[in-house]
């Protein structure tokens, strides 16, 4: 079987792309080969570690188990798209203020599984972001540190959603 | 974040450096680098343990889209050297190898082709289509298998798959001592495989340049060593070429002579200091004579080329290694000569299961303990029987041979020892190779902590009094182990154990386990101390092996003052997630009076960055880096302030810094910054005796620091556990540490390494165990075989800070590596606590759910 | 480990798939999340030639009532199930087994079906599919079969799909309105692939009596397991522990787990003992905390 290339119209970080990739790429490949954002990082290929989680759609996944061809059409949001304008996210910035990694290999695949779950329930409790999270792999910091960062996340972003939301409130 | 912080940076948790670049996805490790016209590497490897090659085709391979060259053993070994390890054991059998399998495949997963190509996925695709035929040969797996005589040794050389077998003595004789005690015991005690498994994969780009030498851009924790071994192995000329060679070098011995010098030069303390290890040498090349001629052909390829023929070698952000990275792999040196001979980029990224194979494994050892001791527990003396399976190929630099003699060393703690007998086996199977992993000796800590436990439970003493009656007091110091490194008086093992001891209210425990066992509760607590040589005492590594120092004596850096007012700070350290750009930032910052944000730590690319082979290992970057980044810094500050009276005309002695300025102590208005004094230090000669700084550069001071008096990191680990009896499920309820690592650099970085430490100590108990069958194949290629654990395996990790007071500059000492090494101790000693009462002993540290279960005679093995 | 190559096919409705499927038979494999197949093919372990993504099939992705019977389409992901109200409400069991899939990012790729097609002896949702006696639907390009459940699983990660087929949908029986249930297993580690695990699903006479019982294990067979002797020690009997003690005798009974390096034969059929036995106990919890929340 030779290789089959194909078409493929995807929407990055807010940027539409049309390229033409191999059929057998995953979309982790792509975004790394393609278009040059290597901040999506593979730790294992197999779906175990969690590194190269992805936001496709608005929901979590791995990047290394679907297909290029699997997101034609799709929004993709890594972690290139966290920091805007120069401005940290609160995830970030409740990393550094923790320590939340010490290599941080393994960062992209947490920021975005927790971006995704604090747009889902910014109100989740620290038992389920414990168990939330153990679908991402650290060999560095007994994930302590990781864990503080993220509870810190989600209490700024509940937050700042409560304050948005009295706001509209008052606007409306 | 810094305006908090008033005065000081270090001891405090300043937030790192590294962080935004990391955080944001701009990192840049070896797999994120992509250079011109770069081809992709796979290897073909070896499915079968133990097995001649007796065939290879790789005519349709060739073909296959995409394949631009394949590389078989037979072919590397026309343009490389040997793997010849330079770091003997007396008396020890020392293969030479080369980076693909030549005649003979060693273990699965032995690299036996290297296909080059468009893209990986093009070179996999080529390696599925190498035609290989093997002729099966009995594979070695277990210990026992190595040491059965019956069985074919797997190097044909040696005499057996012992390669060295050792009985070393230390203090009086235990025979006697043995015979006379009052009591004895014997325990034998297995330690599985593991493996480090960082994120980060191994890998390398490998770029070819029209110009200059090749940059090897790798994942590597020494790049100054990573690059002199490629340089080594990498220039092996034809035969006719050698011959050609020889004849055009009839001087060729005064090459090697002014080669070596060169070297020296570079690292002067090597000189001599590596002698003990010569007569070890002499005896191996007098043995095997190709070994003389390999050894002298690398040193040929080494010192006969010009620069050019020796890469650079670039690391920046590495994944985690814990150990792994520190070992130059036989891919490493593969891609590298392939891209010099094809004259082509290059890049090879490990994928997981060859890491899970390949990539480095560690700790599997039997060790027979016996004690003898009065019956108050007071101990007389120790025998240790070792055995040790190193796998097929000796790890390079540093191998299993030197780690058996750091646990040899070690074997004592902090506890009295009259004496020590010490029998070593190492042996050769057809296992993965055996490397550094996180406290490669830290099996001493197992079985000397699981053994006191034993022996309390006999003697029908407390846990806490037989190490109470055994552990070095304050009093006691400084004194020397039996095994002969010193303990100076910040050997605080004691301390620790104390201060575990009130923390875990460990005299409430005896009633607390009672009560809960009438609930029906099965509980445990467990605790183990132990002191690690971070970065040890003057001497520790020739206490080790002798001549081993050779290569440990000091740790340099550069210190400069930047033309434009900023430091840099130039370390042959190589950061893997120990946060070094931030911390000795922390310790230059403070020492200059500048803030952190003038200061840039450097590491990584041998261009710049000072030379050392050691790179990051052993737990010195603490007390070593740190003390050379702090005595070059303060050389740095009074070249500063000598200018800077000059330019204000005041007194030197009159001058303070603080943020970045120079001043007259009170008036802070008439200052200088040290982009004045950068100014002034171009314009003006340089002082005598001083290093010429480059262009872009104002002062630059090189400084080397040979640790001072070292010392001693150390720690109690105490940990407690609930076990289900129905389904042999562990769960830890709480986690305990109370350590000692001299002054804190930032204690945010101290309790994130000793809690990633204490992680993988529980991850290797509960849930990793690399494996292999009776008949030697590889059962744990992925993620879903080698397990580790997750936010829920891992508990809540309490930490307590002790901090012996000190005169001593510069009192930071090593942490990365202890949480491993205590960790196992631990959790297995409270397993067993909670298990005692069934009458089990735990002497074996991997302990799953359906092992639980048996121990505790719930269901048959 | 990357992916061998093959040629990618989307088809837009269920009979242009089925004639791509037709025309490759044996080379090709359908994709729908591809949480189980993708790792098998970078590994090199499946390597189809040809790779039919299903996700665009209109109609697929549906989660509906017909005929008595609760129907979940071959596009349906694992977090939608879980999200849907219907599934919570007509097969609490299929509900509650859902979180117990590997993790939250799996869940938003993996599908129901894709889950019993790839017909893993040590997961759920098989056992799940078992205990309820699920209709499989699978269809060619010449028309459909319905496979019952205990048809349904031949063997270790192969289910009764041919050359040239796909399961377009499952239909679950509509749990009783008294239904408790219950998921109990052991993995290794969070998230992982069970050791063993049971599910359980008991409807119970407000007497205590129960009335009927489905349960299966996994993990413990090339199949899921069912025991008509064990179910039969429930029916008709208190919801009792001593009850639920013998039905765990009669199912283990037979059993001989093979062994891996996460645990013995011995283990594994102890260890599916203590979890029908917890089960049992877990599920009539819950029939206890509804009569109580009546009263």
């Amino acid at each position: 079987m030779t290789a089959q290339m194909l078409s493929l119209s995807l929407t990055v970080n807010g940027l539409e792309h049309v390229l033409n990739v191999e059929s057998r790429r995953t979309l982790a490949e792509v975004l790394r080969e393609d278009l040059q954002l290597t901040g999506t990082h593979l730790g294992c290929e197999h779906g175990v570690c969690g590194a190269c989680t992805v936001i496709i759609d608005g929901a979590a996944a791995r990047s290394c188990l679907v297909l290029g061809a699997q997101c034609d059409g799709s929004h993709v949001e890594t972690v290139e798209s966290l920091a805007a304008d120069g401005e940290l996210h609160p995830i970030q910035r409740a990393m550094i203020d923790h320590h939340g990694f010490q290599c941080a290999f393994c960062s992209p695949g947490f920021l975005m599984s927790i971006k995704a779950l604090a747009d889902d329930d910014p109100d989740m409790s620290k038992e389920q972001i414990r168990e939330e999270l153990s679908g991402n792999l650290c060999r560095c910091t007994g994930y302590a540190s990781i864990l503080a960062g993220a509870e810190a996340a989600f209490d700024v972003i509940s937050k700042r959603n409560k304050l948005n939301s009295i706001e509209e409130t008052k606007n409306a | 974040m810094r305006e908090a912080i008033v005065g000081k940076l270090v001891g405090n948790s300043v937030k790192r450096t590294e962080d935004p670049r990391l955080l944001t996805g701009t990192g840049r490790f070896v797999d994120d680098v992509t250079v011109p016209n770069m081809a992709h590497a796979a290897f073909l490897r070896s499915p079968m343990p133990h097995a001649e090659i007796t065939r290879i085709d790789t005519t349709a391979a060739k073909r296959s889209p995409g394949v631009i060259a394949i590389f078989t053993g037979a072919e590397i070994a026309e343009f490389t050297n040997p793997f010849v390890g330079l770091m003997p054991l007396p008396g020890m059998y020392d293969p030479t190898f080369y980076s693909l399998a030549t005649d003979r495949v060693r273990h699965v997963g032995d690299p036996v082709a290297l296909v080059i190509a468009e893209s990986r996925r093009a070179a996999e695709d080529g390696a599925e289509l190498v035609e290989v035929n093997y002729r099966e040969l009995e594979p070695i797996s277990t210990i026992g298998q190595a040491l059965d005589s019956t069985r074919a040794p797997i190097w044909p050389k040696a005499k057996s798959n012992v390669m060295v077998s050792m009985n070393q003595p230390s203090g009086p004789a235990v025979g006697p001592i043995f015979a006379d005690a009052d009591r004895t015991f014997t325990q034998r005690f297995v330690q599985h495989r593991q493996s480090n498994q960082p994120m980060e994969t191994r890998g390398i780009v490998v770029e070819i340049r029209s110009e200059g030498p090749a940059i090897v851009h790798a994942a590597t924790q020494s790049s100054h060593a990573l690059k002199w071994a490629l340089a080594m192995m990498s220039g092996r000329l034809t035969v006719p070429g050698s011959i050609k060679e020889m004849f055009k070098h009839r001087d060729r011995p005064k090459l090697f002579v002014n080669g070596a010098k060169s070297l020296m030069a570079a690292k002067p303390e090597m000189k001599g200091a590596g002698k003990p290890m010569m007569p070890t040498m002499m005896k191996q090349m007098a043995s095997d004579p190709k070994r003389a001629l390999d050894l002298q052909r690398s040193m040929v390829a080494l010192l006969a080329k010009g620069q050019d023929s020796r890469p650079e070698v670039v690391a920046q952000d590495i994944g985690g290694a814990f150990g792994a990275k520190g070992t130059v792999g036989r891919e490493d040196v593969a891609v590298y000569a392939a891209a010099v001979h094809l004259q082509r980029s290059i890049k090879w990224i490990e994928d997981r299961n060859e890491n899970l194979m390949v990539g480095g494994h560690a700790r599997d050892e039997n060790v027979e303990l016996s004690m003898a001791c009065d019956h108050d527990g007071t101990i007389r003396g120790m025998h240790v029987r070792l055995d040790m399976n190193i796998g097929a190929y000796p790890a390079f630099p540093f191998g299993g041979g030197m780690f058996s003699q750091i646990i040899r060393v070690m074997m004592p703690g902090p506890y009295r020892l009259p004496a020590l007998q010490f029998d070593t086996r190492i042996v050769a199977s057809n296992k993965g190779t055996y490397v550094a992993y996180r406290g490669p000796w830290a099996v001493e800590t197992w079985v000397r902590e699981r053994m006191l436990d034993i022996m309390a439970r006999n003697l029908g003493i407390s846990r806490a009094d037989i190490r109470r009656r055994n552990m070095i007091t304050a009093a006691e110091l400084p004194t020397k182990m039996i095994t002969g490194p010193a303990l100076d008086v910040r050997m605080s093992a004691a301390v620790t154990f104390e201060k575990a001891m009130e923390v875990a209210e460990f005299d409430l425990w005896a009633a607390r386990q009672a009560e809960a066992r009438t609930n029906g509760k099965i509980v445990g607590m467990g605790f183990a101390t132990f002191i690690e040589a971070a970065p040890g005492p003057p001497g520790f590594f020739d206490q080790v092996m002798p001549g081993a120092g050779s290569m440990a004596a000091s740790e340099p850096a550069h210190v400069v003052l930047e033309s434009d007012g900023t430091v840099s700070v130039y370390i042959q350290q190589m950061p893997h997630g120990q946060s070094h750009e931030t911390t000795f930032a922390q310790v230059a910052a403070d020492e200059l009076g500048v803030p952190m944000e003038q200061i840039r730590v450097r590491y990584g690319d041998t261009r710049v960055t000072p030379f050392s082979l050691f790179g990051t290992g052993g737990s010195r970057a603490g007390a070593m880096t740190g003390g050379v980044v702090t005595f070059g810094s303060r050389e740095l500050r009074g070249r500063i302030l000598d200018i800077a009276a000059d330019l204000l005309e005041a007194s030197r002695d009159d001058l303070v810094v603080t943020n970045g300025n120079v001043h007259v102590a009170g008036t802070p208005a008439r200052s200088v910054d040290f982009a004045a004094v950068a100014a002034q230090a171009k314009r003006s000669p340089q002082p005598a005796g001083a290093v010429a700084p480059k262009t872009s550069e104002a002062i630059r001071i090189q400084s080397e620091y040979d640790g001072g008096e070292g010392g001693w990191a150390q720690s109690t680990h105490v940990c407690w556990v609930e076990i289900d009896l129905e389904t042999g499920v562990v769960k830890i309820t709480r986690y305990v540490v109370a350590e000692d690592c001299g002054e804190l650099i930032n204690p945010a970085v101290v309790e994130g390494q000793v809690r990633g430490g204490v992680a993988q100590g529980i991850g290797a108990v509960l849930y990793e165990k690399i494996t292999y069958n009776e008949s030697g194949q590889f059962q744990t290629g992925t993620f879903m075989d080698y397990l580790i654990p997750t936010t829920m395996e891992i508990p809540e990790i309490e930490i307590h800070h002790i901090e012996t007071p000190s005169t001593i500059e510069a009192n930071y000492r090593g942490v990365g590596e202890g949480g491993m090494i205590a960790a196992p101790a631990a959790l297995t000693n409270a397993i067993e606590d909670a298990l005692a009462h069934l009458g089990v002993i735990i002497t074996e540290q991997h302990l799953p759910p359906s092992r639980i279960l048996e121990l505790a005679g719930v269901i048959t093995p | 480990m990357k992916m061998r190559a093959f040629e990618y096919h989307r088809p837009e409705t269920l009979a242009e798939a089925l004639a791509v499927l037709a025309e490759f038979g044996g080379d090709a494999k359908v994709i729908a999340g591809g949480q189980s197949l993708v790792p098998m093919m970078a590994m090199r372990l499946s390597t189809p030639d040809h790779l039919v993504d299903i996700s665009r099939i209109s109609g697929l992705d549906e989660i509906k009532l017909a005929d008595g019977r609760l129907t979940i389409g071959a596009m349906v992901r694992h977090a939608a199930a879980f999200s849907n109200d219907l599934v919570a409400t007509t097969a609490p069991l299929v509900h509650a087994a859902l979180p117990h899939i590997g993790h939250r990012a799996i869940r938003n790729r993996g599908t129901v079906c894709g889950s019993l097609a790839h017909a893993d002896p040590a997961a759920e949702l098989p056992a799940v599919a078992r205990a309820l006696d699920a209709e499989f639907v699978v269809a060619n390009a010449h028309g459909i079969r319905l496979i019952p459940a205990h048809e349904f699983f031949l063997g270790y990660l192969t289910a009764d799909v041919g050359d040239g087929e796909m399961v377009t949908e499952v239909r679950f029986p509509i749990a009783a309105a008294n239904a408790v249930v219950s998921v109990q297993e052991v993995s290794r580690r969070h998230g992982d692939f069970a050791l063993a695990g049971c599910v359980a699903q008991l409807s119970i006479a407000p007497n205590g009596t129960i009335e009927t019982a489905a349960l299966a294990l996994f993990g413990v067979d090339a199949t899921p397991y069912r025991s008509a002797a064990a179910e039969a020690e429930l029916v008709g009997n208190m919801s009792t522990s001593e009850v639920f003690a013998n039905a765990a005798t009669k199912m283990t009974a037979d059993l001989n787990p093979a062994a891996d390096n996460h645990g013995s034969t011995a283990y594994r059929r102890h260890l599916a003992g203590v979890l029908v036995r917890r089960a049992l106990a877990d599920a009539a919890s819950k029939f206890s905390l509804t009569i109580g929340a009546l009263a």
